[in-house]
């Protein structure tokens, strides 16, 4: 008698819990502001633990990844080995402190866009979780001016787009998250579309939707292949940001209908440690007309219809 | 110290443990997943009353450092502490290499439960080969911290295991 009304407890605490949870994925879904504001207010509040119980277990993940990242080290290694070859005569503390200020350089001085606010951030924290790989931590937020939506680019061309912003702490969408669709420009051909990363290929960049293949098969109208890839002004984005270079334009249903184009992309998102945040504010996507033709009845057919009747 | 000041020290010391330490040290490119764990240990050693209610929180916390919406892993968390804690109290007796094989099974659980609840509520890509990966790694890696985490749980829940 006692264990059924205990497993009878139970299951309606289980189902309150299941109904609450309901609930909460119901309102952050839906945007729901106050929710936003709690778990802002909760990871700011434990940003400062965070960051002082990372630098006390630093030097632990060092040596867990000298010791099982000994393959890895190999490459840098012979790499380095390489560099040290070619560049003989120069102490190498004072390469490697120019090899980090050029990859900084590299990240901030950004050439294209130039009537928009930049600011510049340092990459704190890959994934945290187990299916996260394409998102990583910054360490500038709201503080600094940071909104939802923004993109995050390098001297090279975009990363990511600003996914979550805390005061003084952002989350970056990757551009190898092949569920961020960005809308994109052919200068070879001034042709728009829009585009993702390759599933399985992080540095190949896609743009499958709103292409067709040239008319009677015109090879010479495919965008040329080395030709460059920017965001389109139609995109969320400020245009002009460089996505990468065409590789290849393929027909992928083999009926000459649709156009596909692989474009190997500008950066290694896998591998950040700054970036630069463009401080405009990001917008809807713009659509770039109908893909699935209208079948609705212009207003004003049915009107001279309904004047002749 | 009360029982909530005691669970919350853990939940908030698993967090930044897991935010810290196990960004860098993965295995395979995997991680442990500690509020995972003491989600399943709860269930373990308060069973399917109390359990799901500590496993619930830890998913919480989990949830707002993910970037899959809120109540995913709180969710999950309270269904595997609420059939750990359950089958706990059918079929087992406390035993520490039972906490690890239960430790294991609900750790790979959780993460193939949060993959099905995540693509449920329109999180894509979660659900491919590779989640049964990262869910036998997580599992293995989950039940070797068990003998550490248990001491620290059997703590926080000092007095409630016997109150099944």
């Amino acid at each position: 008698m006692a264990l059924a009304q205990r497993t009878g407890r139970s299951r309606r605490r289980l189902i309150l819990l299941v109904l609450s949870a309901i609930t909460l994925l119901t309102l952050d879904l839906g945007s729901f502001g106050p929710l936003g504001s709690a778990q802002r207010l909760f990871r700011d509040f434990l940003h400062p633990v965070t960051n002082v119980a990372g630098a006390v277990a630093t030097p632990f993940a060092d040596a867990w990844n000298a010791v099982f990242d000994y393959s890895d080290l190999q490459a840098d290694y012979a790499e380095l080995e390489a560099e040290r070859n070619e560049l003989k005569g120069q102490a190498l503390s004072v390469e490697a402190e120019r090899a980090a200020f050029q990859r900084l350089l590299d990240a901030t001085q950004i050439t294209y866009v130039t009537a928009v606010d930049k600011q510049a951030a340092t990459v704190v924290r890959g994934a945290v979780g187990n299916f996260d790989s394409d998102v990583i931590t910054i360490d500038k937020g709201s503080q600094s001016g940071i909104e939802t939506g923004m993109a995050v680019v390098t001297a090279a061309g975009l990363v990511g787009r600003i996914d979550r912003v805390d005061a003084t702490t952002a989350t970056v969408q990757l551009l190898s998250d092949q569920n961020l669709i960005i809308g994109v420009r052919m200068t070879s051909t001034e042709q728009v579309g829009l585009g993702h990363t390759d599933k399985s290929d992080p540095l190949i960049f896609e743009i499958d939707q709103g292409l067709d293949w040239p008319e009677d098969n015109d090879l010479s109208l495919l965008p040329k292949v080395g030709s460059v890839v920017v965001t389109a002004a139609s995109s969320r984005y400020p245009a002009e940001i460089p996505i990468g270079r065409v590789i290849e334009s393929v027909n992928p249903d083999g009926e000459g209908l649709s156009l596909t184009v692989r474009v190997e992309m500008a950066n290694d998102v896998t591998n950040l440690g700054y970036v630069t945040v463009l401080l405009a504010p990001g917008v809807d996507q713009v659509p770039l007309g109908p893909v699935v033709p209208s079948t609705s009845v212009p207003l004003d057919i049915v009107e001279n219809d309904g004047a002749g009747q | 110290m009360s029982l909530p000041v005691r669970v919350g020290a853990v939940l908030i010391l698993a967090l930044v443990v897991q935010l810290t330490v196990f960004v860098d040290v993965r295995v395979a490119g995997v991680a442990p997943e500690l509020l995972t764990l003491v989600a399943v240990i709860a269930g373990f050693f308060v069973g399917p009353d109390r359990g799901p209610v500590i496993a619930f929180a830890a998913g919480l916390i989990w949830d707002m450092y993910l970037p899959s919406p809120l109540g995913v892993s709180a969710v999950t968390l309270a269904l595997v502490a609420f059939a750990v804690g359950s089958l706990e109290e059918g079929l087992f007796h406390d035993s520490r290499s039972q906490l690890i094989a239960v430790a294991g099974l609900a750790s790979a659980a959780a993460v193939v439960s949060y993959a099905l609840v995540g693509e449920l509520v329109g999180v894509r890509g979660l659900i491919d080969l590779d989640m049964l990966r990262v869910a036998l790694i997580v599992g293995v890696l989950n039940a070797a911290l068990s003998p550490v985490a248990a001491p620290i749980m059997e703590w926080a829940l000092r007095g409630q295991a016997d109150r099944r």
